[in-house]
């Protein structure tokens, strides 16, 4: 049974749900691009930050926005410690450090498993109430996400351009070793990297918690569209992590508002487009096809 | 190396210790094994019911059993069933034949629940299900009745019972709207988690609910944890669906509650919501439990019989929470098990299944009597469950109320029913 | 009479040069004895289960080392062979009533075409994009088994199938010998000059297209003879466990199996099954935190708050289970980043840098060449 498509709906959904994974692609490949670590336990640090804001508001009776910047700067300083004793000993073989992040992230998993148990727990919305538009009921926290998301991508993007760290991070990410040469501290601007993107982790846990349920599994689903939005986009491209990540998330809104019957299918239609798309480019949307490095 | 050393022989000697302490075995004990999702709120039920049930049990002295005094010792095991399967198997190997346990009580997810009652089954060990609901699992009784015949249904209903008491809510629910806004044929969006139990609970709602005299307007199948489901919200307010016919057994009936209050959908949300059933819903919404009808085994203001009120007392006061449905390994232990191997004065598998399997037992929620394939016995004067629903962040029983199972029956109430409170959304919608 | 002790002596003195002489190879050829000796020393079903389970995913996880550690061609989604296999010998077991002896092979077979139809258009993908890729596959193939739960049993698998043996001691043997003779032939393939092209294909793919080499038809293969093996793991599992439900496919397993072959270290085959054989029994010797309490004496001398602390996290500990083998692997890692087993051959071995033959470490001149090894 298909309903007179909302238009609106579609639009929305797919901006909430394509801003999240184009932030967290964003601070995915920068990470990748500088380090080559394919941090696996990015959206765990995602994870922790929405506890991190449960526990400061409920427990702590911090007010929320507050608890949302504790959470950030908490985060960003464990993803740096996790970096500077975990990963960085082990750079060099590729292979370890995939599973030391793997392993990361089950660590995380399973204390917040430890320290909050399996349920299913919530943060209350920042703006409550909604607006109605032409019939359609529009969350003000959605468009507040929207807005936040949008406005964070363009500062990041901003930021990466035209600021000397930027330029550092791009061109490292581009070649490491010319970079190197031209007497970039590339230790250091990994370290950076790192913060920046564990950042990015966790500021879309703080937008995205008043609208979703907090669970120690919530960082699989996120952590599969976001990779496939890496992929689907190029990676290395900045741009198209962005449009891989927007593609994705209106693909999965397109799914629920017109299979309603099948809406557990979104996941897998949106990988199967983005396999669909490799098969046809392999190096992705916005991919440059680099020689191999060797 | 010398660290390495040190470390080492400081753990070597701290396990010492520690295993030193092990509680001595007493020689006289019967051992039940309790396997559950031990980190998840569905094993904590399972493991705070069958405590309870054992210290009750212990404290008078434990049982006689052939002229031998008795006591229960439980055996913990952690059956990761949500994570790994692997996992789960062995745990209830472990069970049965490293920790030679005599019965076990337990068990959640369907697809880990058929594989761990194979393995009880090869062990001839008793296992009591206290949490899926699948009816394959006594299919299985049925088809094989003497590879089967230890497993025995505690709790909940098989998922085509589950689907009856609904349709029941449902025309309860309609009957309301009927009297209070006079809707003559009200609109309902059928929302199902897409998981198997929900199937044939779904087939059969497409079929019955028109019967029923009310108009199926969608049908909408989000994922078990879906963590927005604004899409299928505005579809439904835009379908006009006066009524909102759930099954959910995961994250997703959070989501949905909460987002549907939040929106203000004009709709009344009935059917199953797992998650609703815990009194931390209220809290895990965020505050938007408001109105949420589902399928209960207790709730704080409802009796069924003698036994409840003591039960949930305890349970609370030791807790400090309302049991959820799995902490039924309670009366599956307390007056199930235990009275049956009390009669037939043995812990021999075979003899208590034929004590235990024409047994009717009086339990918190009812009475319970087996069907030929170990399945529990429905209808007024066994089991019926519960209809709660959240009313201003109190969960309460709501029904039945003056229920009229069938024609010329009896009505059945149970003592401290509330009324059914329709949505203000809904009310609205009607009543401008 | 003579000329069995003569052959006797022979087999002696072999054994005596070529496995006495290396740690690592005593170290295979006990392991190969605990293995068939098992059931003798611990005759406990659990504990069979145990290493039942280790067996078969033992043979996943060597499988892919087989394909991503030798070729580099990393999968991320390993777990859509083992499903494969998994759900496809269930399928035929139940429905067409297969017996498993024939079930296994052709659930391995049905996972061959899985490794094809996947590894082709994979092929164009290299390193970070292809682990991603494959990733989404077993993703995708749950989406179809819920989407038609009439075919597949839906969330609750394929369930009801019969079993490899009717006792515990033939399930534990079909499984074990299963495993030994597979791990052997691996190992054997990639010690093979297929193997040194795959290795070669890893290290510098160019190369060894420069050098005549058809290496897509050679990545092809990996994948084929990784999917197959893979395959077989699925069907032994389906038929051990007796249901074949998505958890076969889930990310969880994908990942668990890079997990374990990078642990114990890639590209060596033996390393993914030592790091299993490590492994799984750690997470089962875990749940003896189950039984642990502390002693009542001990709790009366402590301070009032410090007991009460200790009685909580005695309580939680069960639950830490998972914690520690997570935390385990991360500790290992940083002092081994290479992997377990290649970590602990260097140890005691040492090799000879002249003829590239292994020695034990406390040799001072290599048993071949006789060069100065230190």
């Amino acid at each position: 049974m298909i309903h007179d498509i909302k238009v609106l709906d579609i639009i929305i959904s797919g901006l909430i749900s394509g801003s999240t994974y184009a932030i967290l692609a964003l601070g995915f490949s920068l990470i990748f691009g500088v380090a080559r670590i394919v941090n696996i336990a990015h959206t765990a640090f995602y994870m922790l930050a929405a506890y991190v804001i449960y526990s400061a508001t409920y427990k702590m009776g911090i007010h929320p926005i507050v608890a949302m910047i504790i959470a950030i700067i908490v985060i960003t300083f464990l993803g740096i410690i996790c970096y500077k004793f975990l990963i960085e000993p082990i750079r060099e073989r590729e292979a370890a450090v995939l599973i030391a992040t793997i392993a990361l992230a089950m660590v995380f998993q399973e204390s917040m498993l430890l320290g909050f148990g399996g349920h299913y727990l919530s943060v209350q919305p920042l703006i409550k109430g909604y607006l109605a538009i032409m019939g359609v009921k529009i969350m003000w926290q959605q468009l507040l996400t929207i807005i936040i998301a949008v406005v964070t991508l363009g500062a990041v993007w901003t930021w990466l351009s035209k600021t000397r760290t930027g330029l550092a991070i791009r061109s490292t990410a581009q070649d490491r070793e010319v970079a190197n040469l031209m007497g970039m501290d590339e230790g250091k601007i990994a370290v950076i990297t790192m913060g920046v993107s564990v950042a990015l982790a966790a500021f879309t846990g703080a937008v995205v918690v008043p609208l979703t349920v907090l669970n120690p599994f919530m960082w699989l689903h996120p952590l599969v569209m976001m990779m496939a939005a890496v992929v689907l986009g190029g990676m290395g491209s900045l741009k198209g992590s962005f449009v891989g990540a927007y593609i994705l998330g209106f693909t999965e809104a397109l799914v629920v508002f017109l299979l309603p019957g099948g809406a557990y299918l979104k996941v897998s239609v949106a990988l199967f487009i983005m396999v669909l798309v490799l098969v046809i480019r392999p190096e992705g949307l916005y991919g440059v096809y680099f020689e191999e490095e060797r | 190396m010398k660290r390495i050393a040190v470390v080492l022989s400081i753990m070597f000697v701290a396990s010492l210790l520690i295993f030193s302490g092990c509680a001595k075995e007493p020689t006289e004990a019967i051992k039940i094994g309790v396997i559950g999702p031990m980190s998840f709120t569905q094993g904590e039920g399972h493991w705070n019911g069958a405590v309870m049930a054992a210290e009750e049990i212990n404290k008078d002295g434990g049982i006689k059993v052939g002229g031998k005094r008795m006591k229960i010792e439980l055996v913990k095991a952690d059956s990761n069933e949500f994570l790994s399967m692997t996992d789960a198997t062995n745990a209830m190997e472990k069970l049965c034949t490293s920790d030679k346990v005599d019965f076990i009580v337990g068990g959640f997810r369907t697809e880990a629940v058929l594989a761990m009652q194979d393995i009880a089954m090869d062990n001839k060990k008793i296992f009591i299900g206290c949490g899926a609901a699948d009816d394959q699992l006594c299919g299985r009784v049925a088809a094989d009745y003497d590879r089967y015949k230890y497993w025995f249904r505690g709790t909940p209903f098989k998922s085509s019972l589950l689907g009856k008491t609904c349709f029941i809510h449902l025309a309860t629910v309609a009957g309301v709207l009927k009297k209070e806004l006079g809707i003559e044929k009200p609109k309902v969006a059928i929302v199902m988690e897409k998981q198997a139990w929900v199937d044939k609970i779904l087939a059969a709602a497409k079929v019955v609910v028109p019967k029923m005299g009310m108009d199926v307007v969608g049908v909408w199948q989000p994922s078990q944890t879906a963590t927005d489901v604004t899409a299928e919200l505005s579809a439904i307010q835009s379908a006009g669906a006066d009524i909102i016919f759930t099954a959910f057994s995961a994250s997703v009936g959070v989501t949905f509650a909460k987002q549907a209050n939040e929106l203000k959908i004009p709709a009344f949300m009935v059917g199953i919501n797992v998650e609703a059933q815990k009194e931390t819903f209220h809290e895990a919404t965020g505050g938007m439990s408001e109105g949420v009808f589902t399928m209960n085994t207790y709730a704080k203001n409802i009796r069924q019989n003698e036994l409840t009120g003591p039960y949930l007392d305890t349970y609370q006061k030791r807790y400090g929470l309302m049991p959820v449905y799995t902490a039924d390994t309670y009366s599956a232990i307390k007056y199930g098990l235990i009275p049956a191997i009390e009669k037939a004065e043995t812990i021999e598998s075979d003899a208590v299944v034929a004590t235990l399997e024409v047994m009717e037992y009086l339990v918190p929620s009812g009475k319970i009597a087996y069907e030929p394939d170990h399945d529990l016995k429905w209808g007024p004067g066994y089991l019926t469950s519960l209809g709660c629903q959240w009313q201003n962040g109190e969960f309460l029983g709501v029904w039945p109320n003056d229920w009229v199972a069938e024609e010329g029956a009896e009505p059945v109430t149970y003592k401290g029913m509330a009324p059914i409170k329709i949505p203000q959304a809904l009310i609205d919608k009607y009543k401008k | 009479m003579g000329s069995l002790i003569f052959y006797l002596r022979k087999l002696i003195k072999i054994f005596r040069s070529e496995v006495l002489v290396l740690p690592s190879r005593v170290a295979v050829m006990l392991f190969f004895l605990f293995i068939i000796l098992f059931p003798i020393i611990f005759p406990d079903p659990y504990y069979y289960r145990v290493i039942v389970l280790a067996s078969i995913f033992a043979i996943l996880a060597a499988s892919w080392d087989l394909l991503s550690g030798f070729t580099g061609q990393m999968n991320f989604g390993h777990a859509l062979f083992f499903g494969v296999g998994a759900y496809t010998s269930a399928m035929l077991n139940l429905n067409l009533k297969i017996p498993p002896i024939a079930s296994i092979p052709l659930g391995a077979v049905a996972a061959v075409m899985a490794g094809l139809i996947i590894g082709i258009p994979c092929l164009r993908l290299r390193g970070t994009y292809l682990a991603l890729t494959t990733l989404s596959f077993p993703i995708i193939l749950v989406g179809m088994i819920f989407a038609f739960p009439g075919f597949t049993g839906g969330e609750l698998g394929v369930s009801g199938l019969s079993r490899l043996a009717d006792s515990y001691i033939g399930n534990y043997y079909i499984v074990t010998i299963t495993m030994l003779v597979l791990v052997t032939v691996m190992w054997k393939i990639t010690d093979s000059n297929i193997g040194i092209i795959l290795h070669a294909v890893r290290e510098d793919e160019i190369a060894v297209r420069t050098s005549g080499v058809n290496t897509t038809r050679y990545k092809l293969l990996a994948f084929s003879l990784s999917g197959f093996f893979a395959g077989i793991s699925g069907g032994l599992y389906a038929h051990y466990m007796r249901v074949a439900g998505p958890s076969t496919l889930e990310v969880n397993t994908s990942f668990l199996v890079v997990i374990y072959a990078i642990f114990g270290g890639i590209a060596t085959i033996y390393g993914p099954v030592g790091a299993v054989f490590v492994l799984i029994p750690l997470l089962e010797f875990l749940r003896f935190l189950e039984h642990v309490r502390i002693p009542d004496q001990i709790l009366s001398i402590m301070p009032d708050l410090l007991g009460k602390f200790l009685v909580k996290f005695v309580e939680i500990l069960p639950n830490t289970r998972m914690f520690i083998f997570a935390f385990f692997i991360l500790m290992i890692l940083l002092f081994m980043p290479d992997g377990l087993l290649p970590w602990l051959r260097d140890k005691v071995e040492t090799q000879c840098p002249r003829c590239k033959v292994r020695n034990i470490s406390r040799r001072q001149t290599c048993r071949i060449c006789t060069a100065d090894l230190h």
